[in-house]
């Protein structure tokens, strides 16, 4: 149904009644323009940053399970070398997390504003 | 500002005093259990040839009198415990340190990861309880899963205290100042155990921890959902307590102010959540069941500061925790890694989640998952008191049932609160677009 200018009059005229004179002068403005279309402002998904932290995450997955033996002995020899599990442990928190924040975005998946 | 710095440099001096003993779910590798290789086996004298890990070390072994010679694996790293009772070199149980990993185990502990980091995103701690008894039912030494479990957690809570933080729900200088005083509460806790181990035995102590779970969670979960139940009634709105009003009264110097969470009170009020905090975390593994009810009912923050608050707690806590267990080489960092690969998503997206819904869900959560817990751990007791002979003997398939209601009432607890937590997300997300909508449709006339 086409909205007219006298529609448009009349609901700003019911806003400002209600006190919303903010509202009701935006009303009026839009009118101008009634046929122009806002832009909505769409935000980029980051597909190209999922993928790339995604495969940097996956190959280091990879690796560590190809070189389980390794690792596995490497790691649990105490000391010192507690380095490498709270190492890799952080390693993985900013890579696969980096990942997992992106692949939520892209998604559609983010936080309320 | 200065006073952040403060904080942060008493933290830092305490880590000495941190890295003399280990805590939260275990006080670091008991002295009687050995790591290393077996490298002969002596069928005929029941010994073995063991090389000590580390100092290379060479000794031999007995086996102990329930042990087989079959069970004996060479040339990969065991874990061994020692029965000093019946000798200097005997053996008391035998373990293989890592386990194969098949794509069953592989899913199971994905699964675990996903759940378990859903809710701790949610309510600020959450998963520990059953990831480790899930661990040592897939073949893990207990140690093993204990440690790997620690050095999974601090990066998930790093990961979500984070994200809570860009949201504006964390306040630091209260997760700092919660963790200095929980690792005191954790020094506290070791010795309590201890004391009990060494009066009371094994059985003695697995009735003190189960007593304690009862009792906290009983009472601390009930309480939440009472007041939860009061506020979905009351239209969701948060009040804060009297008990908390009446705290933050108190004027005794020193007084802090935390931004985030909007209190004011007296550090003499928050020592006492820090080591009680602590002190469950060294005898239960799940801290955040009295720090983040604390934060709130005592303290007076909101339950989302306080789920958020709890994540760096768990992340100080955690990630010395970790370094503890890695001292030692307990530490099996596929596992650590395959739970990371799924809760990184899930923490994540339970942080993304309290900002759809209101402060109530965060606290039906909580509670579910507490008095779920609390059936899991009350269904053993009955056991635990047969063995202190307080009550007559159980035959063992009774037993058998009470572990089986009690693991799978573990999973039960995961399972129901990562359903709430969904179910609300998506009403709340849902909510959320049709309004984006309908003030798109105002906007453009």
């Amino acid at each position: 149904m086409e909205v007219t200018r006298f529609d448009k009059n009349m609901m700003a005229v019911a806003f400002a009644e209600a006190g919303e004179h903010d509202t009701a002068r935006e009303i009026l403005k839009d009118g101008k323009k009634s046929k122009v279309t806002v832009p909505v402002p769409v935000k980029n998904k980051p597909y190209l940053k999922t993928v790339f932290f995604g495969a940097i995450s996956i190959t280091a997955y990879i690796l560590l399970f190809k070189n389980e033996q390794l690792v596995t002995d490497t790691f649990t020899m105490g000391g010192w070398r507690w380095v490498f599990p709270v190492g890799a442990a952080f390693f993985f928190s900013f890579i696969h997390g980096a990942f997992a924040s992106n692949l939520l975005s892209s998604l559609g998946l983010e936080a309320k504003k | 500002m200065k006073k952040l710095l403060l904080i942060c440099m008493f933290v830092l001096a305490a880590l000495p005093v941190l890295t003399q003993s280990a805590f939260a779910a275990g006080d670091g590798p008991s002295k009687d259990m050995l790591k290393g290789i077996v490298t002969q086996v002596n069928g005929a004298e029941r010994t073995v040839v063991f090389v000590k890990d580390g100092t290379k070390e060479v000794r031999t072994l007995a086996l102990g009198e329930k042990m087989k010679i079959e069970d004996m694996k060479m040339n990969t790293k065991v874990l061994i415990n020692l029965d000093k009772h019946a000798g200097e070199n005997v053996m008391k149980d035998f373990s293989v340190m890592f386990m194969d990993m098949t794509v069953s185990k592989l899913l199971a502990l994905l699964a675990i990861g996903a759940i378990g980091g859903l809710l701790s995103g949610f309510i600020g701690s959450g998963g520990a309880f059953v990831m480790t008894p899930a661990m040592m039912s897939l073949g893990v030494p207990g140690a093993v899963a204990v440690a790997s479990n620690m050095c999974h957690k601090f990066p998930k809570a790093m990961v979500g205290a984070y994200k809570r933080w860009k949201y504006g729900q964390a306040d630091i200088k209260l997760g700092l100042v919660m963790s200095v005083t929980a690792i005191i509460g954790v020094q506290i806790g070791i010795k309590i155990q201890k004391f009990i181990l060494s009066q009371f035995g094994g059985a003695g102590s697995n009735l003190y921890i189960s007593a304690v779970f009862m009792v906290v969670l009983v009472f601390v979960g009930g309480y939440v959902f009472y007041d939860a139940w009061k506020m979905a009634k009351g239209g969701g709105e948060e009040t804060v307590s009297k008990l908390a009003i009446a705290m933050q009264k108190i004027n005794l110097p020193p007084m802090i102010h935390f931004k985030t969470a909007n209190i004011t009170i007296s550090a003499w009020i928050t020592i006492p959540i820090g080591v009680l905090t602590g002190m469950l975390a060294a005898t239960i593994a799940v801290g955040g069941f009295v720090g983040v009810p604390g934060m709130i009912y005592v303290l007076g923050a909101s339950a989302v500061v306080a789920s958020a608050t709890e994540l760096i707690i768990a992340f100080v806590m955690g990630a010395w925790g970790s370094v503890q267990w890695g001292l030692s080489g307990l530490i099996d960092i596929r596992l650590s890694l395959l739970l990371l690969a799924t809760s990184l998503i899930g923490v994540q997206l339970g942080a993304l989640g309290t900002t759809y819904v209101k402060d109530y869900i965060i606290k039906v959560v909580m509670a579910t998952t507490m008095l779920i817990v609390a059936v899991s751990r009350g269904v053993m007791v009955p056991g635990y008191l047969a063995d202190v002979g307080m009550i007559a003997p159980i035959d063992a398939g009774t037993i058998a049932v009470l572990e089986r209601i009690s693991y799978w009432s573990l999973l039960l607890a995961l399972g129901s609160a990562g359903l709430i937590i969904v179910v609300a997300m998506v009403k709340g997300m849902t909510a959320d677009r049709r309004a984006q909508k309908t003030l798109a449709g105002v906007r453009h006339g």
